[in-house]
């Protein structure tokens, strides 16, 4: 479904990507593990649009993936940003309209506005507040919500447990989960790598910006390397 | 009693076309976070504009008025296209941003001295000048106008700000740029609206001022207390602006009225020197690291 191919992204200056490849199909949950600084944001803020590169190619559905975030987001491809980055200064329900920005099916978002309250109860209870009232884990969910509001067909989700507590980090990759089940491709970048390898179908691993490692996310959490530098085992 | 309501209906008539000219300052602030100085040169053109297309063109009035806030607002989107975008793309820091824009405004105000030349040119009258008697109080004819046609303006921008869909995509792209693109917002398209809207009410503002005082290539400095008043409010947040500018304006004609239309500058720029002291980000403004 994406494709990437030996790309290489310089970020301020910085090689921050050096000849990364990559392939999701449809309707996997596909991971990328990594520590702090790996590159695992760069490569999704590549993917959507708001960063140049010049070498390497991206497609999707076979196609070059245009370099323009919001005609990726029409393309079906929606990312739920690092930090949540909810509009503090609008409504619960302002912030998933938004989500549908592009959409002109008035229809079919109302019936997506309903799966999401259904998703996240939580959100139709707060329907009316502000989103920079809600605590850590709600404006998580609502970034969730707002990007499925897109009817997206490929979600990349950057460290969506981060700076979370515990019981919600477990409610956070449940909902990935169910997500996927509304038939949805995902790919999840994560510091959690225990969690992120155990909810996946196929992972990668990026260190400065190379890949390092790939295959199935069992083979990777099994790997004795992974295991040492982020499962924190000792070998 | 009467003098008192007597100057605070002219504050309120002044302070309301200060209104419209610092909703165009906070509006851009609110998205690119630095103040766009040329918006002084904007009105200025604006006031321009209405009397020649009142004088020269002869147009009736409604005609004119609306022409001149259509001219200005392409000229605030060709100013945004020419001084500022070339400066997003190279993702230039905010300085830069004001140099340009002084920039703009100085050549603005330098073409029209060079072309139209220095001197003070008034409208033809337009509205009569006896004032209307209510009560005690008597209004006059182009105060009441200005408050009117000023609270007409901001009504229908808040109804846009807060019930169409680029309203919130104006207010999304305020709060966070990266989340907005992410929503498939196109906020090049964003800020070309907010630049147009400045531009609109600027034109508006210009030709209400022109009205009330007269056409010079120096009107901008007067623009200078509209942002004044943004900043007391708080930039960057359009109620704000509108509370800053009723105020200061009410601030400025009951000084002159009480004590000397001398000090009422003075006491306009004390106010901000105050607010930045002890509110930095104003009465209702957003807090930000560097108000630039």
């Amino acid at each position: 479904m994406l494709k990437v191919e030996n790309l290489n992204v310089y970020y301020g200056g910085i090689h921050a990507l050096k000849g990364v490849s990559l392939n999701i199909n449809k309707g996997e949950i596909v991971t990328i593990i990594g520590s702090n600084g790996a590159g695992k944001s760069t490569l999704l803020n590549t993917i959507s649009g708001f960063l140049k590169y010049k070498e390497g190619t991206i497609s999707y559905k076979e196609e070059k993936l245009p370099i323009n975030p919001n005609k990726v987001v029409k393309l079906g491809i929606c990312q739920v940003p690092e930090g949540r980055l909810v509009f503090a200064n609008l409504t619960v329900e302002d912030n998933l309209m938004l989500g549908a920005y592009l959409r002109k099916d008035t229809k079919k978002i109302k019936e997506d506005l309903e799966k999401v309250y259904t998703l996240f109860p939580r959100l139709k209870e707060r329907e009316r507040q502000m989103a920079g009232t809600l605590s850590g884990g709600e404006q998580q969910m609502l970034a969730m919500g707002r990007g499925l509001m897109s009817d997206p067909e490929l979600m990349l989700l950057d460290e969506p447990s981060l700076g979370l507590a515990p019981l919600l980090v477990q409610t956070v990759f449940d909902i990935i989960l169910d997500i996927r089940k509304m038939d949805k491709t995902i790919l999840l970048v994560e510091q959690n790598a225990y969690k992120a390898l155990s909810i996946a179908d196929r992972a990668y691993v990026l260190e400065q910006g190379r890949i390092k490692m790939e295959g199935s996310a069992k083979e990777i959490a099994e790997n004795p390397l992974v295991q040492e530098a982020y499962l924190g085992a000792k070998v | 009693m009467t003098q008192f309501l007597q100057q605070l209906i002219n504050g309120l008539s002044i302070g309301s076309v200060y209104a419209l000219m610092a909703v165009g300052y906070s509006l851009v602030y609110s998205i690119m976070n630095f103040s766009n100085f040329a918006h002084g040169g904007v009105i200025m053109l604006g006031a321009y504009f209405g009397y020649y297309y009142l004088t020269a063109a002869g147009l009736p009035f409604p005609a004119a008025f609306i022409g001149a806030a259509l001219t200005t607002c392409l000229l605030a989107v060709i100013i945004e296209r020419g001084a500022y975008k070339p400066l997003r793309e190279r993702k230039a820091p905010f300085l830069y941003f004001i140099i340009s824009a002084m920039g703009t405004s100085i050549f603005l105000e330098n073409m029209v001295i060079a072309t139209i030349g220095p001197t003070f040119r008034s409208y033809p009258e337009v509205l009569s000048r006896t004032p209307i008697q209510i009560g005690s109080v008597s209004v006059g004819r182009l105060d009441l106008t200005m408050f009117f046609i000023s609270a007409i303006c901001l009504a229908l921008l808040v109804f846009f700000i807060d019930h169409t869909k680029m309203g919130k995509a104006i207010q999304a792209t305020a709060y966070n740029i990266k989340a907005s693109a992410l929503m498939g917002i196109n906020t090049d398209l964003v800020i070309i609206v907010v630049f147009a809207l400045g531009g609109f009410f600027a034109g508006i503002a210009g030709v209400l001022f022109g009205m009330k005082y007269t056409v010079y290539p120096q009107i901008g400095i007067i623009t200078n207390k509209s942002f004044i008043a943004a900043v007391f409010g708080g930039l960057g947040s359009l109620p704000g602006a509108v509370i800053g500018s009723i105020l200061l304006g009410i601030i400025e004609t009951i000084t002159s009225g009480y004590f000397s239309s001398q000090y009422r500058d003075l006491i306009a720029f004390v106010l901000l020197i105050a607010v930045l002291v002890f509110k930095p980000s104003g009465l209702m403004g957003k807090v930000t690291e560097d108000k630039a």
